[in-house]
């Protein structure tokens, strides 16, 4: 019964949060303000508009000088009960809290009294509308629990109502506060347009506690995606600014984090890289600090969905901690069956644990007992070990990368790096997944060899492929059953016996000629060669007639006529086949990463599909990760989040220029993992590989200058440079080396590593002081100069940044907030923001910012400097 | 390691030059070869006698001594000391368990020693009698069982270890001691995997466990279903079968690194008589010939883990760091009373450790590649007959290995390149390799390195066929699978062609010896298949267009061996004699290659009439192949990638139960009394009770 009942209640945390059904229901909102009209007159407000009352809005200030008035009714401190776990406050609150109020009808009715007072009964917008100001409070919650238990099953329904009650009586108070001043500020934030990127900008602008705590609440509105992106923002507003924000924070953050392991993860590991650049004694005790280790204590779990589980299973919901014990103590008379095989499974688990990687338990072979102990998981689950296995995981992967970098060659590096990702490889499948990938997946298995070290001077960086399951629900969908390694062949002939029905006759008939001699051991009987050579016959049936002529010649009949087949045709197949391989790199062990990143992606995925024991599963996936240790990814994460905006107001804009953000996760100040981009190499070791200039290798790639692809792969190339000077110039982006710029399989540029960005450069040397990158090489492949290509590229960058100064403060805004009590160097000095400002030339005409653009391309042609430090690149990292 | 053992060499001499005084335990002894039942005066006898320190040698000697009649008049009271021994392994008195279980062991040994010819019912009744041997057995086993699982003393684990392989290894023959049919019943399989599984454990006792487990599998193998056999077959679990391999791993490297400090030793000067240091090292030195020894029973614990258990297969690859620290004299501690028969202790905190240590110095290494060096150095002398044996035992092994789809996925991966040193023989006509050269390779190379450097070295009147066969036969098996795979593997495949000419020459040029005893022409015939595999399916598996020609102008370069090979088994297959029909087979073979050589050489030789030139290079020989290919019709030969799969039975079982005979003898002397009867062991029980 219940295993059923759980994902249900569950999964409106995870998924981003439909609007709750409950807030159709128009009545039950509790909208402090918003008159109908309200939503209407600020639809009206043109965006531009939008922006400047954003930069207004400290002179609003005393408009709202009421709220602060009633603050100390609206923050009641958090009483530390709230954050037990015995009371399961936070329940699916995406459901949005008007939502959940609207379900009980007491509550809602005195919300919607409230309202009345103001004099208004909101309209009821569909969309999904503010929550009332006051439940930010964190003994609101418990108003949920009341809902939830009821939605449960209504028993306790009575007992929890009174004690909601007392928290409801403030929303009249709150309601009026804010209607009386009716102020257009409100209505803006009432009104459709009111999204995200501006509920941040104002959280952090506006010094009006009020507006910040309604901001909080209202964050609980927004989709959960949308939220995300400025996780960053939010945290390092909650680390760095006063307590005002914070508390106003908090509480959406606690209840995303009870709702979801990877949102709590993500936020404890941000919050542990903000807080670094604290001095050491606030650090300590600072919030941040603070909420990271209540998150990382795991206990705040989703309270809801277990609590029926935990009240049957000790009798006494009332004792919180005690009911800790008890599921361990289940799980240990779970684990240990008779058999002693089994115990020593268990063992092995314990003794595993003692290092680090240990959290990501596997169990017992036995497929029976294997089903046991997921029950035992998923069942103690939430009450044990939420958040363990992946950070056990993440650990692991980290401090493989710190053992790599003390080995000296690549080779060992490499070899080093296989090893360790084998014996990760006996703790998967577990509960564990690949932080930037799209979909809910658990990791299943590291095909550890494809995995390899990337260049680097001194650090280890690596990247790794991933088989993954995706799954319902990462949190509640139960692990995947281990196959071992070598049921790959199985596996294999199962795949074929569904693909290839029509062949199946024949390809008995051959198999039958493989002699079985051994009749000693069945197990070992049925994998051989001879199987695998009757299947890939099979497969290649139309490609190969020699090979598949052979076997068949002994099988069909006794014919004993000879088959005559001319030396030529060997040969010339054997050149044939050699040349229709598609190029690849040389294996160089100075260069491991070469090869695997040249690989095209598709052909690698089928390639490692093939060798998996899992992938004949219809849910087999293959991600890929870079990790990264002893560097510092906070950087490259805000570089993300200035791509991501700038791609998304060039679609809104309409203007083809092309970036690729590619994900970072920041797992502390010095550690991380990023999303590698596919089917790209750097345009180092283009050259090296191939010793062709960039023009030349188009030509190889992609096919002569009058081909469609050629022509195709041109555009992408002038696309994606156009995006990229761009973002170089905008973000001053320096250190552009070929070792730090992709080309992928497209012809699309990727410029990677932003380490040095906006204040900060390299070594403080005079280097690199043309505006972005732009060589003879990227000219010729555009065609040169005077090509309708480089006439192109110079009008998609003149469009870019008219279409981003338009929308400058969504970008400014990302990187402000982020310099809050910040120490990166690209933060360094003061005049960080007013620069970025600057270099969106706001006051020109759109005739002068074509000049600029011709002023910047000129420059940077005409500049040796790139010229200068590429060679520079090579004499000290021996990097062309 | 050789310093502990003379320590221990001189101990048992003084020890055993004393004469026994008669101690209360002998006289105790002599109680229980009296008629009398020895409890009727003393209530307390057994328990006294347990708190003795045993006298293992009296004991023993008295059980020898027993004659026929007499064993009839005292069956009862050794049936009463063997229950008791079996009661006082329940004890909680740790001295008595450790008097219980050495006594016991005397018991086996004394009883067997006497009986040599008895029938192994006779000795059951002896010992335990017919009525109650079931249930003494079960409880035994059961005790024993609890012991080896339990949290107790690392010492007492390691003589419940030394009891079993006593028992097991009791008589010459493993499938005659039918004691070991309780053994069956009541199996001790878990027990030993749950060593296997643990790291600490494993350190200590993963050697003797591998051996026991090794031998119980070999009991009654081909007559009867052994369960050690089913249940070794399907065990999955990773840490255990990785346990497993590190055991392995550990003995071999152990090896290897002895062999490598003699080597060094004996350089500078002696080189040219590296056969007399080979043999010193393995025959004249008792203790040394030991070792070899028991790595048979390693490598036989090896063969049974990769022949057996398919999952196995992936711990080859599991990488461990390469142990090449020189040795440190291991002082014995009380927690590892006993050398596990005769080797040094696997470095404890090599095995203790789960995480693999951080040694830059250190080269990743894996069992295969241990066993692949391991292997080299076997075969270069296979003169005595162990190594013959270890040899042939390591081929064997590789043609598993081979056959084994994802041992071939991993040997031809692409992203697993290692350096591996193999071991070469000096020989006179080619320099030692230097051995920081070699290229880091995916590990098939090494595995086609070994087999080349095999057929190159023992060409002689000894001629050893049968590793020969299966060295060939594994290359095939490896081509089969790149045929198969479409790898293109880069290797230097001219290597191997030229090794395989030159057997085949060695082969022509030795007829009338070789035939003597072998059948040449089956492996002539498994040669010329390798060929006409190159040369009929080079285009699913060679690296370059070039290594084609590479291959015809080999050939034709050596026209003369197969001409000369032609010619010889025409003649004989024109002949009427026994190889008949094996000759006529080679002939069929040969048309391909014969082809090749009647197409192209007029065509060289013409080049060369109209050119001038009376030596052809290389280059221009290649050039005449380039240009001439689309006149030569080959014949497509059937079955060429097919090839008879590795069956232990009927055509191994007797090398197998020749080899476990010989492990058998082997363990039973080094599980010594001495080693049972440590003064160490119970010293440490004295202090703790």
């Amino acid at each position: 019964m219940s295993p059923a009942l759980r994902p249900l209640h569950l999964s409106p945390a995870h998924s981003a949060p439909p609007p709750p059904p409950a807030s159709s229901s128009p009545t039950t909102f509790s909208c402090p303000s918003s008159p109908s009209s309200a939503s209407s007159s600020s639809s009206s407000s043109s965006s531009s508009s939008c922006s400047e009352s954003s930069s207004d809005c400290p002179a609003h200030h005393h408009h709202h000088h009421h709220h602060h008035h009633h603050r100390p009714q609206l923050q009641l401190p958090p009483p530390p009960s709230s954050e037990q776990p015995s009371s399961p406050s936070a329940s699916p609150r995406s459901s949005s809290p008007s939502g959940s109020i609207g379900s009980t009808g007491s509550l809602g009715s005195s919300a919607s009294e409230g309202i009345g007072s103001s004099g208004t009964s909101s309209g009821g917008d569909p969309r999904g509308p503010s929550p009332p100001l006051d439940v930010i409070s964190e003994d609101a919650m418990e108003m949920d629990l009341g809902v939830d238990q009821e939605k449960q099953g209504g028993t306790s329904q009575q007992d929890r109502r009174p004690s909601a009650r007392p928290e409801s009586s403030l929303l009249p108070a709150v309601a009026a506060a804010a209607s009386s001043k009716q102020s257009w500020l409100l209505r803006l934030f009432e009104s459709k347009l009111f999204d995200v990127s501006m509920a941040i900008s104002y959280l952090y602008k506006s010094k009006e506690p009020g507006v910040q705590a309604y901001i909080g609440n209202r964050l609980f509105s927004f989709l959960d995606s949308e939220v995300d992106f400025y996780l960053p923002q939010l945290l390092n507003m909650y680390v760095h600014m006063d307590t005002e924000v914070g508390d106003a924070i908090r509480p959406y953050l606690i209840h995303r984090c009870r709702g979801s392991i990877t949102f709590s993860l993500l936020t404890a590991w941000l919050l542990g890289a903000y807080s670094s650049d604290m001095h050491i004694s606030t650090q300590r005790h600072s919030r941040g600090t603070k909420l990271r280790k209540l998150i990382l204590s795991d206990e705040l779990k989703p309270s809801s969905p277990e609590a029926p589980r935990a009240v049957s299973a000790s009798d006494s919901p009332a004792s919180s901690p005690s009911h800790h014990s008890p599921v361990p103590g289940d799980a240990e008379v779970f684990v240990s069956p008779s058999r002693r095989t089994h115990q020593r499974s268990k063992s092995d688990a314990t003794v595993a644990s003692s290092g680090p990687g240990s959290g990501l338990r596997r169990t017992g072979s036995n497929p029976k007992v294997e089903a046991v102990h997921e029950e035992v998981r998923t069942r103690c689950f939430y009450s044990l070990e939420r958040l363990r296995p992946q950070r056990e995981f993440v650990k692991s992967l980290l401090c493989i990368g710190k053992r790599l970098a003390t080995l000296p060659t690549k080779e060992q590096k490499t070899q080093r790096l296989i090893s360790e990702l084998l014996l990760l490889n006996h703790k998967l499948p577990a509960r564990v997944w690949l932080p930037t990938a799209e979909h809910q997946h658990h990791v299943c298995r590291i095909p550890h060899t494809q995995a390899v070290v990337l260049n680097s001077k001194d650090k280890a960086p690596y990247i790794i492929y991933v088989e993954v399951l995706e799954c319902q629900s990462f949190e509640t969908s139960p692990v995947p059953v281990r196959i071992p390694e070598t049921r790959i062949r199985s596996a294999r002939s199962a795949e074929n016996l569904d693909c290839g029905g029509g062949v199946t006759p024949h390809r008995a008939g051959s198999f039958s000629t493989v002699p079985n001699y051994d009749n000693d051991d069945e197990a070992w009987a049925t994998d051989d060669i001879g199987q695998l050579q009757v299947e890939a016959e099979a497969q290649t049936s139309s490609s190969d007639n020699i090979s598949q002529f052979s076997v068949d010649s002994i099988t069909s009949l006794e014919s004993k006529e000879p088959v005559f087949i001319a030396a030529g045709d060997i040969r010339r197949r054997l050149s044939e086949n050699l040349a229709h391989t598609p190029t690849t790199f040389r294996r160089d062990p100075e260069d491991p990463s070469a090869v695997a990143l040249k690989e095209p992606w598709e052909e690698k995925v089928r390639r490692i599909r093939e060798a998996s024991p899992y992938g004949h599963l219809l849910n087999w996936r293959l991600l890929s990760v870079i990790v990264k240790c002893g560097d510092d990814l906070r950087q490259e994460l805000l570089a993300y989040q200035v791509l991501r905006q700038l791609q998304s107001i060039w679609t809104q804009e309409r203007v083809p220029l092309w970036i690729k953000p590619y994900k970072i996760l920041v797992m502390s100040s010095d550690s991380g993992m990023i999303e590698p981009v596919l089917n790209a190499v750097s345009l180092h070791q283009v050259r090296k590989q191939s010793q062709l200039s960039l023009l030349d290798y188009f030509l190889q790639e992609h096919g002569s200058f009058t081909t469609e692809a050629f022509l195709t792969a041109q555009r992408n190339f002038v696309q994606s440079c156009a995006g990229y000077s761009l973002i170089c110039y905008l973000l001053q982006v320096k250190d552009r080396h070929n070792g730090n710029i992709l080309l992928d399989s497209e012809g699309h540029i990727i410029h990677i590593d932003f380490g040095f960005i906006l204040s900060s450069s390299p070594r403080n040397l005079g280097f690199e002081t043309s505006a972005f990158k732009l060589t003879s090489e990227f000219v010729d492949v555009m065609g040169g100069l005077d090509g309708d290509m480089f006439i192109y590229y110079k009008m998609l960058m003149l469009q870019g940044l008219i279409a981003a100064r338009k929308h400058m403060e969504k970008v400014l805004q990302i990187v402000e907030i982020m310099q809050q009590g910040s120490h990166l160097p690209c933060f360094h000095g003061s005049s960080t923001i007013r620069g970025l400002k600057e270099r969106f030339h706001m006051s020109l005409t759109e005739e002068q910012l074509q000049l600029l653009v011709e002023q910047l391309v000129d420059g940077s042609m005409r500049s040796i400097t790139t010229k200068l430090y590429d060679s520079f690149q090579y004499v000290t990292n021996g990097i062309m | 390691m050789s310093q502990v053992e003379k320590k221990a060499g001189l101990l048992r001499r003084t020890s055993s030059s004393k004469k026994p005084l008669k101690e209360k335990v002998v006289l105790m002894y002599d109680e229980i070869f009296a008629k009398e039942d020895p409890a009727k005066n003393n209530a307390r006898f057994w328990d006294e006698l347990f708190l003795m320190k045993v006298n293992l040698e009296y004991l023993e000697s008295k059980l020898e001594s027993v004659d026929g009649e007499e064993v009839q008049r005292i069956q009862d009271n050794i049936n009463s000391l063997f229950h008791h021994c079996v009661q006082a392994l329940g004890e909680e008195h740790q001295i008595k368990v450790v008097n219980a279980l050495q006594t016991l062991c005397a018991l086996f040994r004394g009883v067997h020693q006497k009986n040599k010819s008895a029938s192994g019912f006779d000795i059951i009744n002896m010992l335990m009698g017919f009525d109650k041997a079931e249930q003494r057995m079960k409880d035994l086993m059961e005790r024993l069982d609890s012991l080896l699982c339990g949290d107790g003393s690392e010492s007492l684990k390691s003589l419940c270890l030394k009891l079993l392989l006593c028992l097991v290894t009791v008589t010459d023959n493993i499938s005659q001691n039918t004691i070991l049919e309780y053994v069956m019943i009541n199996s001790i399989f878990e027990a030993i995997l749950q060593i296997l599984s643990d790291v600490s454990s494993r350190g200590q006792h993963g050697y003797d466990a591998v051996v026991l487990l090794a031998l119980l599998v070999n009991y009654r193998k081909y007559e009867s279903v052994n369960p050690y056999i089913v249940k070794l077959s399907i065990v999955d679990d990773e840490p255990t079968l990785d346990g497993m391999g590190m055991v392995v791993h550990q003995a071999l490297t152990e090896y290897n690194r002895q062999y490598k400090d003699k080597e060094e030793e004996n350089q500078g000067g002696f080189f040219s008589t590296l056969t007399s240091m080979v043999g010193s090292m393995f025959i004249a030195d008792a203790d040394e010939k030991l070792s070899v020894q028991t790595n048979e029973a390693i490598l036989l614990a090896l063969y049974e883990a990769v022949h057996l258990n398919r999952n196995f297969i992936t711990v080859l690859a599991q990488s461990h760091p390469e142990i090449d620290i020189p040795t440190t004299p291991t002082t014995p501690t009380p927690t590892t009373p006993t050398t596990p028969l005769g080797t040094t202790p696997p470095s404890l905190d090599m095995m203790n450790n789960p995480e693999l240590p951080l040694d830059p110095n250190l080269q990743t290494s894996n069992l295969l590649i241990t066993f692949l060096k391991y292997a080299s150095i076997v075969m270069q002398d296979t003169k005595d007959e162990h190594r013959l044996n270890s040899a042939r035992l390591c081929l064997i092994i590789l043609t598993c290995i081979a056959e084994d789809q994802y041992a071939d996925a991993f040997l031809h991966d692409d992203n697993m390149n290692f350096r591996v040193n193999l071991h070469r023989m000096p020989m006179r006509h080619r320099k030692k390799a230097v051995d920081k050269n070699i290229p880091s390779r995916p590990l098939v190379c090494a595995v086609l390195d070994l087999m080349v450097e095999f057929i190159v070295t023992h060409m002689m009147k000894d001629f050893p066929m049968d590793l020969y066969l299966r060295c060939v036969q594994i290359i095939h098996k490896l081509l089969c699978y790149q045929k198969k795979c479409r790898i293109r593997l880069h290797y230097t495949w001219r290597e191997l062609w030229s090794a395989l000419i030159n057997l085949l020459k060695f082969l022509l040029s030795n007829e009338t010896t070789l035939l003597a005893k072998h059948n040449i022409f089956h492996l002539a015939l498994l040669v010329v298949n390798l060929f006409n595999m190159f040369i009929t399916y080079g285009d699913t598996f060679l690296p370059t267009s070039n290594s084609y020609d590479e291959l015809y102008y080999e050939i034709v370069r050596m026209h003369q061996v197969f001409d000369n090979l032609y010619c010889m088994v025409l003649r004989v297959s024109t002949n009427t004699g026994q190889w008949k029909e094996a000759a006529s087979k080679v002939t069929h073979a040969l048309v391909n290659v014969r082809a090749i050589i009647n197409h192209f050489n007029p065509k060289i030789e013409s080049y060369a009439a109209v050119n001038h030139i009376s030596q052809l290079s290389e280059e221009q020989v290649l050039e005449v192949v380039r240009s001439n290919y689309d006149t030569l019709t080959l014949k497509l030969q059937d079955g060429l990638d097919q090839f008879e799969r590795y069956s232990e039975q009927p055509k191994e079982a007797a090398f197998f139960k020749e080899l476990v005979r010989s492990i058998s003898l082997n363990v039973r002397k080094n599980v010594s009394l001495n080693t049972l009867s440590q003064d160490v062991l119970l010293k440490e029980f004295s202090t703790i009770s």
